[in-house]
């Protein structure tokens, strides 16, 4: 039985918990008995709640770390060992997903295009600096695939009319990469897809929001 | 009234006292419900909870850098691809440490620490320090040298206690051990914490 045991024993193994808020009715009722009267264990209290603060007071960085765990969700199937410090290669990773998207969401007259596209982007050249992972925005959003007759003019039009900048592009598929603000990405894929110009025109989820 | 035992006692009635030892809220709770969805935004959320705390928790198990940020990543890996596993049988956090702790002992099976220091050698200097900073950071120091004098699983249970908050039982099924177990390494290493300091143990005492 618990009872049994020297209780100045008993609170002192416990004065760790009891600093913490941790212990339950009972182990605490038996703390305190045991506090009232045993200025030793008063003392070493005193002490734990020191240790306590001592402990809070440093914390590690999160960011980098996150920034590495999303590109591996993102990258789910690359090896281990080479998803750290490859931007040509984080670049390629962060376009697969939404080339799967944009397998799954474009009419199915458009599915043959997408596959050629999504392949491409695999050598497609690393022209957004994600490298920088200490501002990982503004980066490509959009994917857009005009059609082959545009012109530079339409283009040009079609961007600016949605407040899209270049950011790549020509892929091999001849694709380019878009940045398009947030807020107003929903709209302007709703009007590129409408553009007479535009064969499709799809998210791109790697983009940090 | 502000006197011996009844100021011990009144000060010990407030609730948990720091942001580590926060109630498990709901939030959790619903974040754990979206990552099982996928939600990576949520998922987010629950990483940028919880990569800190596995970190700081980690470190006390496996000291190689590069290895603690593999197991921190693993162990959220596994969150996010199981998250449908956790039932609520237990705190989300008692889920996530567990697996955390799995991880950094196959880690450390991989990659024994280095050898570690002689705790004779870790005492630090009981010179007075010029002013306050100084002196908080002598404490700091002579704190890190002396959690480096304990082996892993006492460095493990002392950091889940003070700094993570958790009680013995938690922490018990986190390591899957018995709580006296738990209990027993605990008092040793707040001895060896106490002998480690050396000159400092008069300000912890």
């Amino acid at each position: 039985m618990a009872e049994t045991r020297d209780p100045h024993e008993q609170a002192e193994e416990l004065l760790p918990w009891y600093a913490t808020g941790q212990l339950d009715d009972a182990d605490r009722s038996i703390v305190e008995a045991h506090l009232a009267a045993c200025a030793r264990c008063q003392r070493q209290l005193a002490g734990e709640r020191r240790m306590v603060d001592r402990f809070q007071s440093f914390s590690p960085e999160v960011d980098s770390g996150w920034v590495r765990m999303r590109q591996r969700i993102e990258a789910p199937q690359r090896p281990r060992q080479s998803w750290i410090g490859q931007t040509a290669s984080d670049f390629r990773q962060l376009l697969k997903r939404p080339a799967i998207a944009a397998l799954a969401t474009a009419q199915v007259g458009l599915l043959a295009i997408a596959a050629a596209i999504a392949p491409s982007l695999g050598s497609a050249p690393a022209y957004v600096a994600l490298g920088d992972r200490a501002q990982p925005s503004p980066s490509a959003n959009v994917i857009i695939l005009f059609r082959p007759e545009a012109t530079e003019a339409a283009m040009r039009t079609a961007l600016r009319q949605n407040g899209a900048s270049l950011v790549g592009g020509p892929t091999d598929a001849d694709a380019y990469l878009l940045s398009v603000p947030a807020r107003q990405r929903s709209a302007a894929l709703e009007k590129l897809r409408a553009d007479r110009e535009v064969i499709m025109a799809e998210p791109i989820d790697g983009a940090i929001q | 009234m502000r006197q011996g035992a009844q100021v011990s006692m009144s000060q010990t009635a407030r609730p948990e006292r720091t942001g580590a030892a926060r109630a498990e809220g709901v939030e959790e709770r619903e974040l754990i419900e979206r990552v099982r969805g996928h939600d990576l935004t949520a998922f987010e959320r629950l990483y940028r909870l919880y990569q800190p705390r596995l970190t700081r928790f980690l470190s006390n198990v496996v000291q190689r850098p590069q290895v603690l940020e593999e197991v921190v990543d693993d162990t959220m890996m596994v969150v996010w691809d199981t998250a449908g596993n956790f039932r609520g049988a237990s705190k989300l956090s008692t889920w996530i440490f567990s697996i955390a702790y799995r991880k950094a002992l196959k880690a450390r099976a991989r990659w024994p620490d280095p050898v570690e220091e002689d705790p004779r050698d870790v005492r630090v200097s009981e010179e007075p320090a010029p002013d306050d900073h100084i002196q908080h950071e002598r404490l700091h120091d002579a704190l890190v040298a002396a959690m480096d004098s304990l082996s892993a699983d006492h460095r493990a249970v002392v950091d889940l206690t003070y700094f993570h908050a958790m009680g013995y039982r938690e922490i018990a099924e986190i390591m899957h051990c018995p709580v006296d177990t738990v209990k027993t390494r605990m008092f040793h290493a707040r001895r060896r914490l106490r002998e480690a300091l050396g000159g400092t143990s008069a300000d912890w005492l």
